[in-house]
């Protein structure tokens, strides 16, 4: 029985050594190329000094190598992190920083991305493509030199850290999510049991790898011998080559955020046909708008559907499976019900269990919920709380912020959020983060952030900005001072910039004021 | 019948302001992939075809909008020209 992730992979090398395992680019690794160049990267990293638990950045655009990046960092007993290759480098400076990434995978052209200051505090840089340089940036090729045959000999429990990954914090500081082989194992062991997935099975990897939805992509792919297919960017941002890609390579098992499927819909061109191969779609990460998921569901005869819920603490906790016959009368799609060997219930303010009619916060327990947050204690206190209702030993469960109702068909419903947390394309966004890096700037005074809800891509971010001196500050000045500081998608699309904001009775920003006024109002 | 140096211009203009500027980006040169490192991203593609349709006059079918015509500043100029002949 598998209690590490690498284990799959172990696993799936023996039985299919010769099948094709990643794809990407129209390039193709096999089970043994995959096993082999991970034990290889393993020694590698063994030899520049990690050691069990010890943080590797993963900091390059989606390729095999990505994959091979994984497990042999998990072999070396370590622990990746995936960086958002196009995240603004202050950003990956402070992750790097974070978490104390010593040894980071990356490529020259990212390399050079990077401020001199983060440069210092790395070891070694092992290069996915370009030149070697000294004994501190070393080519790929490199790892050739090393034994192919086996893994390192380190010793690993299942309650060992896998990975990190990093999402928007509202203190205007990116926060990192822990996940233990056995956090992960929970969520790919249910998957594998609930979409049944095979070795025939064809998937694709929609999600960048710093989005928690890519671990089933990779994960139940190595765990039933079957093949991922990387969606890179010069697919992902054309729907028309998209849904050819989907064609072509046959793909059985999809999973993205709906607002990846709605563009498909809407300029994919998406026939049955096209979508002949699809035997499972899934999503998460975003609420799927009942329009669209009816002419999904209209192009897709063929497939099953399932609404996948979960914060990335939780990897996924609810499921629903899309009742066809019920599509045409239904207005609100349900989270669903929870996950195999994970437990849901919905708190009131008071701490109580809510009763069947009554709103209330969703709580997660179970070996698939995280331990917190990276060198964060006060934050894991906060969304980590002891378990009250278990009377007779110590317990954790996560506080999820989301306030759900269960309805007449025993499913959750989604209805909001308690605090002033986001979704965008699926990405979380802390609107405090956006406000942290916008008063950071030496001329704004004050700074609100708010959504404008967005049909296809959930929200639109809005900033209303008050200067200091009038006409000193432009749009576009403020955009780019954000695009130092946040990832690509939190940058506020919609600046109004205006001498002061409007304050509530007690003093606050008004933003029920300033949600109700139109876009360039101010 | 416009000139191809003044597609070219305007197309460099139009995704200099509108998409990297706005993302930091503060210059590209005219062969650089602009999916890369996303100056243009899945909604963007959107918003510059809309772009090119006003702006030159020309109709771009979703079938149209593929990497090997917009992946670049000289491949949209391409697609504009090769359009505008029609």
């Amino acid at each position: 029985m598998a209690y590490l992730l690498q284990q799959f992979l172990t696993k799936s090398a023996k039985a299919y050594p010769g099948k094709a395992a990643v794809w990407a680019r129209g390039q193709s690794i096999t089970y043994r190329e995959l096993d082999e160049r991970s034990n290889q990267l393993a020694h590698f990293l063994r030899e520049k000094g990690i050691q069990k638990g010890d943080r590797v950045g993963l900091f390059f655009p989606k390729s095999v190598e990505s994959i091979i990046s994984m497990l042999g960092v998990l072999k070396a007993g370590g622990v990746y992190v995936p960086l958002d290759p196009q995240a603004p480098a202050d950003r990956v400076g402070y992750i790097i920083a974070n978490c104390g990434i010593r040894v980071l995978i990356t490529n020259s052209e990212k390399r050079a991305s990077l401020t001199p200051e983060t440069l210092s505090t790395l070891e070694c840089c092992l290069l996915t493509e370009g030149e070697g340089e000294g004994c501190d940036v070393i080519a790929w090729s490199w790892l050739a030199e090393f034994p192919a045959a086996h893994a390192p000999q380190v010793s690993l429990i299942e309650t060992d850290l896998a990975y990190i990954l990093y999402t928007s914090g509202s203190t205007g500081r990116p926060k990192g999510v822990m996940i233990s082989h056995q956090n992960a194992l929970t969520f790919v062991e249910w998957c594998a049991e609930e979409f049944q997935v095979r070795s025939e099975d064809r998937l694709s990897n929609h999600a960048p790898l710093h989005f928690d939805l890519s671990v089933f992509d990779v994960y139940n792919t190595l765990e039933a011998g079957a093949t991922v297919y990387l969606v890179t960017e010069d697919l992902a941002v054309f729907p028309t080559s998209l849904a050819s890609f989907i064609e072509a390579q046959a793909i059985t098992i999809w999973y993205s955020v709906p607002s990846a499927l709605m563009l498909l819909l809407l300029h994919g061109r998406l026939t049955p046909e096209k979508l002949k191969s699809l035997r499972t779609i899934l999503f998460a990460g975003e609420v799927f708008p009942m329009k669209y998921l009816r002419q999904l569901a209209e192009v897709s005869q063929a497939s099953e559907l399932y609404n996948l819920y979960g914060p990335t603490e939780t990897n996924v906790c609810t499921y629903y499976k899309v009742e066809r016959e019920r599509l045409a009368s239904m207005e609100k799609l349900p989270i669903g019900i929870a996950c195999a060997n994970t437990d849901t219930f919905s708190v009131t303010p008071e701490g109580k269990l809510a009763a069947k009619s009554e709103a209330g916060e969703l709580y997660v327990r179970g070996p698939g919920v995280t331990n917190g947050y990276w060198a964060d204690e006060e934050k894991t206190h906060k969304m980590v709380v002891p378990n009250h209702f278990q009377e007779h030993f110590e317990e954790k469960m996560y506080r999820t912020g989301d306030i759900v109702t269960v309805g007449e068909d025993g499913n959750y419903y989604f209805q909001g959020r308690r605090d002033s947390m986001i979704k965008s394309r699926g990405y979380r966004i802390e609107l405090g983060e956006i406000e942290s890096a916008l008063l950071s700037h030496p001329g704004v005074r004050e700074a609100a952030v708010l959504a404008v809800p967005d049909e296809v891509i959930g929200n639109r971010i809005r900033a209303v900005v008050a200067t200091h001196i009038a006409g000193s500050l432009g749009v576009l000045e403020l955009q780019q001072y954000c695009a130092a500081r946040v990832p690509k998608y939190m940058i506020p699309e919609l600046i109004d910039l205006c001498a002061e904001l409007p304050k509530t009775s007690t003093g606050k920003i008004d933003r029920v004021k300033l949600a109700a006024e139109p876009v360039g109002a101010r | 019948m416009i000139e191809s140096g003044q597609v070219k211009d305007r197309i460099r203009e139009y995704v200099l302001e509108e998409f990297a500027k706005t993302k930091g980006i503060m210059q590209i040169t005219d062969q650089e992939v602009l999916t890369k490192n996303g100056v243009i991203d899945s909604m963007g593609i959107f918003r510059l075809v809309s772009f090119l349709e006003e702006e030159f006059n020309v109709r771009v079918g979703d079938e149209e909008i593929t990497h090997d015509n917009l992946e670049s500043i000289d491949a949209i100029e391409r697609l504009v020209i090769a359009k505008s002949k029609k």
